[in-house]
């Protein structure tokens, strides 16, 4: 059996049970868990904005640790190379869709509990910037025509990782709008125990999503790799043969 | 707990039932974005990748 076959049945399997964790995940949260007693219905909203957030500065770091290991093969051996390039660019996009949700519905959810859209704080301020960072690096390989883009946005990417620890530290650093840490955030934090379920499933729910995609997304960069490499060949071979 | 609640006419639930359509309005449309351009780049190509070193533009 082809490997491509192998890996394709596999997908189709992951992707099913991402499906069916998301769903079971959507039940638990807006079902079968507690309604909060401060906020109501709409703290509902914290079962997939914190599963999502903490996701959004986990794919930065693919980026990051993908943009050394292209950065250290691109002269030594191009063809790994160019596997790192392609896991760097879907970690990218996969960061850039779950920062934007993460920074959406903490929008929507923000003007329901403080009755702001907005405020500079700095967790939301340096989330914003991490958003930007990886937006500049989608923009840079997209219209950039030199020869050295890849290189130029492995460069970007380690910038934009500094970000990540500072969006991390911002609520233990500086007094913010956002709330401390659920997790780790002193004696106060945490959840309810009977909250636990809806959101554990959606971590995993939405961590299984982010790994699908994020493989989904490599292979579709392989095949392009593979086609700008079959025109450029063409492109060789070409005048060559009508010289002949 | 029914359902039925998410669709009331409250802040809360506009912004619940809001964030959870722009949830799936964004991941559903990015992995359709994925996957249309997936079928295309499949057209008139292998999915044996055999790429060659040599014309790495960056090398």
């Amino acid at each position: 059996m082809k490997r491509s076959s192998i890996f394709g049945k596999i997908g189709i399997v992951w992707f099913i049970l991402t499906l069916a964790a998301i769903a079971y995940a959507t039940r638990l949260a807006l079902v079968v868990a507690p309604t909060e007693a401060t906020m109501g219905n709409v703290q509902r909203i914290f079962y997939y904005h914190v599963p999502t957030s903490m996701l959004s500065l986990l794919f930065p770091y693919v980026n990051f640790v993908a943009s050394l290991f292209y950065l250290y093969w691109r002269q030594r051996e191009p063809l790994r190379a160019l596997t790192a390039d392609a896991v760097a660019i879907a970690a990218a996009e996969v960061a850039v869709v779950y920062s934007s949700i993460c920074l959406l519905t903490g929008m929507l959810w923000g003007r329901a509990a403080w009755g702001i859209w907005w405020t500079w704080d700095a967790r939301l301020t340096s989330m914003l910037l991490l958003w930007l960072l990886y937006v500049s690096y989608l923009m840079l390989r997209k219209l950039s025509s030199t020869g050295q883009t890849n290189t130029l946005a492995a460069v970007l990417s380690i910038f934009a990782a500094i970000d990540v620890p500072i969006v991390y530290m911002s609520i233990q650093w500086w007094r913010t709008q956002h709330p401390a840490p659920v997790f780790g955030g002193g004696p106060d934090s945490g959840i309810d125990p009977s909250m636990m379920p809806a959101f554990g499933w959606n971590v995993l729910g939405w961590a299984m999503w982010g790994i699908f995609l994020l493989l989904f997304r490599y292979g579709l960069e392989r095949r392009r790799q593979a086609s700008e490499q079959e025109a450029a060949h063409k492109s060789i071979e070409g005048p060559l043969g009508v010289a002949r | 707990m029914k359902l039925s609640w998410i669709f009331g006419s409250s802040m809360e639930a506009h912004h619940l039932l809001a964030s959870y359509l722009l949830v799936w309005l964004i991941q559903g449309g990015y992995a359709a974005w994925i996957a249309w351009h997936w079928v295309r780049a499949g057209k008139g190509m292998q999915s044996d990748l055999s790429l060659n070193s040599e014309t790495n533009q960056d090398s």
